[in-house]
């Protein structure tokens, strides 16, 4: 059962990186706090339901579209309420109000159009029958969607540390001021950053029903509590932190179930107040201002 | 004559006075204020509730209003509805506006034993009578609470009797020795699990609950509890969660690979074109349930028949976004129990509402089943009888009754293919 958990935990962890990763990079780079970022992933995951539904659409073709469409979306609502926002006396605060919004309003179009029912896709359109891993067998859905996280996140390592817009984007989440005073195009920069926080979100939300069994409009509550505790565990503003925290929090989450499974929702809860007693600042903390 | 004359005119001045005085004495409305849960956790099992109440009062508005036997006449209905967004502190807000500020005439709760747990206390504290919908949380139900009722379930300490009945007598004979319990810690499947543990132990028969773990009713993820139950190595697994939990369970164990040689599951059940759209009919085959009265269908003897009432649902909310299943059929169960009750009450105090409720129980009949309460008003009449899906040759799938045996349709496959 250790075994199990571990392995189950380790390809869970993986995937809420993926949960988390968008949310630390907005905070990163505009520290802002996106609490519409649940809705964003929702809206992936109804994203795939819908074109599974009318096209049979498979969810990894979603995932591509997903990258395009939501980068795209970011931009204008980037220069809607972003400069606005950081232009306050309190931005992160102010960012909270706004997104929490910003989230209402995305939910309840979402309970319009779809319901409020749970919505699924088919378990076997990512592979049908369980995939062994060192002796274990688990959900293809599961392993297709691990792998799908850690390609995703790879993809913003690299778009971090080996492209020029990635070298730029770390001088803004280092400092706002100074690069704006270098030349950089501080608000291109963002709002590339925050579209690609709202995809990664997406890309989440489309490996969701397979993951959490299923999507309705309001998962995005839950999902912004478990990506907190992902991102605080890594460290906030330090997007890679965000994989440490992310398999953190899903080994620990398999084992709560495997051995105190009533208390297993008490967790993230846990883990915030146990990081900010033990290491304010994160697992990879100290890296922040060194991005 | 003309003594008479005056007398006549005197005693028909009278009459009409009088009438005119009880008809002045009428509402323009009856007020029946209600929630529903459009978005959360809970909204999967309210709003149907909520959509087939909502259907009985445009039913009732359409005909005149309800019959309303302290003023002899029919009056329109007006019901009052908030989304209470499945919050458990929004809704005792939102109880509390109904009774103090809308002033209902009729307080209905929402749909589910959580939403409806905190309204017992406001309404009794209020003296109101609570229309207790689908919540069957056993502790809701006290001899010394008069105001609360429940309409349409079972309380939850009696659902599973035929589950714990069937493993102990018929899943002796077929070789289940091992049960494994999962579920949901809620008010709703936590009395239900209590109940499997009571029932067991009561039995004395060869049997054994070799796993019995709870899990947070927000539990999406079941692949490691799979595991975790497959190494127990049951004859038999119970679980017991909410839609959402049924779902992720039913979908994981699918994609795991494992199959059980006897699982159950609540809302394969109740919720079953919900569960075949979301869980597939593949993860659905073999899986024994509760059998709902939206399959069983019941001979109505007071409103719409079973396929009456899917036509007029199907007319009303066609779209197909919120499920037609029992949690509609128990909305508008609630309705017809009103609409017979304010047609029997001498006054609209609520004890006497209560009373007009009590007097229909064992007497009512409706697409529910036979409406029966215990002397705490807690539902009793309507049983669950257990059931198995299975494949009906022709693509998709179809209920056998298995349990208790005066009402079975067929044998119980075991082990599941």
């Amino acid at each position: 059962m250790l075994g199990y958990a571990l392995l189950a935990g380790l390809v869970f962890g993986l995937y809420f990186s993926l949960v988390g990763l968008g949310l630390n990079l907005v905070f990163g780079v505009m520290r802002i706090v996106n609490l519409a970022h649940g809705d964003f992933l929702m809206l992936g995951a109804f994203g795939a339901f819908w074109l599974f539904g009318i096209a049979h659409v498979n969810p990894i073709v979603t995932a591509f579209l997903a990258l395009p469409v939501f980068i795209a979306l970011g931009f204008p609502l980037y220069y809607l309420v972003v400069p606005r926002l950081l232009r306050a006396k309190d931005p992160e605060m102010l960012s909270i109000i706004l997104f929490f919004g910003l989230s209402q309003v995305i939910e309840a179009l979402a309970t319009i159009g779809f319901g409020p029912s749970e919505r699924s896709i088919p378990g076997r359109v990512l592979g049908s029958g369980p995939v062994s891993l060192f002796g274990q067998s688990f959900p293809s859905a599961w392993m297709v969607s691990g792998v799908a996280s850690g390609l995703a996140v790879l993809g913003v390592y690299l778009y971090l540390y080996r492209t020029r817009l990635g070298y730029l984007t770390r001088a803004v989440m280092v400092h706002r001021e100074e690069a704006l005073a270098t030349g950089i195009d501080v608000h291109r920069v963002s709002a590339i950053a925050f579209g690609v926080g709202l995809a990664l979100a997406a890309i989440a939300g489309v490996f969701a029903p397979f993951m959490l069994g299923s999507a309705t409009p309001a998962m995005g509550v839950d999902l912004n509590i478990q990506s907190f505790a992902v991102i605080v565990v890594g460290s906030l503003g330090n997007p890679l932190g965000t994989v440490l925290g992310g398999i953190v929090y899903g080994v620990s989450l398999m084992f709560m179930q495997t051995y105190f499974s009533s208390w297993a929702n008490l967790l993230p809860y846990l883990l915030l107040i146990l990081i900010l007693l033990v290491r304010p600042s994160g697992l990879l903390g100290r890296q922040v201002r060194r991005a | 004559m003309l003594r008479k004359l005056i007398l006549g005119l005197f005693a028909a001045a009278l009459t009409i006075s009088g009438s005119g005085a009880r008809a002045a004495g009428a509402p323009a409305e009856i007020k029946i204020g209600t929630l529903y849960a459009a978005s959360g956790n809970f909204a999967a099992i309210s709003m149907p509730v909520h959509y087939g109440l909502k259907l009985w009062v445009d039913q009732m508005n359409a005909e005149g209003g309800v019959y309303v036997k302290p003023y002899n006449k029919k009056i329109p209905i007006k019901l009052i509805a908030y989304d209470d967004q499945s919050n458990t502190a929004t809704a005792a807000t939102l109880y509390n506006q109904l009774i103090t500020q809308d002033k209902v005439d009729i307080l209905v709760a929402d749909s589910g034993s959580v939403l409806t747990s905190v309204a017992v206390p406001i309404a009794r504290d209020h003296k109101m009578l609570l229309i207790d919908q689908t919540g069957t949380g056993a502790a809701f139900f006290s001899k010394d609470n008069p105001y609360i009722v429940l309409m349409s379930d079972p309380v939850s300490s009696i659902w599973p009797k035929y589950i714990a009945d069937f493993l102990t007598s018929d899943g002796v004979k077929l070789g289940i020795k091992r049960i494994a319990l999962l579920y949901s810690t809620n008010d709703f499947t936590g009395t239900q699990a209590n109940a499997v543990r009571g029932f067991i132990k009561a039995a004395n028969a060869p049997v054994e609950i070799v796993y019995d773990q709870g899990v947070p009713t927000n539990t999406t993820s079941y692949t490691v509890i799979i595991n975790n139950i497959s190494a127990a190595n049951p004859d038999a697994v119970i679980a017991l969660g909410y839609p959402n939990n049924d779902i992720s369970y039913l979908r994981n164990l699918q994609d795991s690979g494992v199959k059980y040689k006897w699982q159950f599951a609540i809302y394969p059940g109740l919720e079953t074109e919900h569960l075949e759209k979301t869980v597939g009919a593949k993860g659905l085959e073999y899986v024994y349930t509760y059998t709902p009265s939206s399959v069983l269908e019941y001979k109505a003897e007071f409103g719409m028949s079973l396929p009456q009432f899917r036509a007029a649902w199907n007319k009303k909310y066609g779209e197909g976004k919120v499920s037609f299943g029992f949690n509609s059929v128990a909305g508008y169960t609630t309705g017809l129990v009103l609409q017979k009750a304010l047609a029997g009450t001498e006054s609209m105090d609520q004890l006497a509402l209560r009373k007009a409720i009590f007097a229909l129980s064992g007497k009512l009949k409706t697409i529910d089943g036979s409406f029966e309460l215990d002397e705490t008003g807690a539902q009793i009449g309507e049983i669950t009888p257990l059931g198995q899906i299975v494949p009906d040759g022709k693509g998709g799938l179809k209920f056998v009754v298995v349990y208790p045996h005066d009402v079975a349709t067929g044998k119980p496959v075991y082990p599941a293919k």
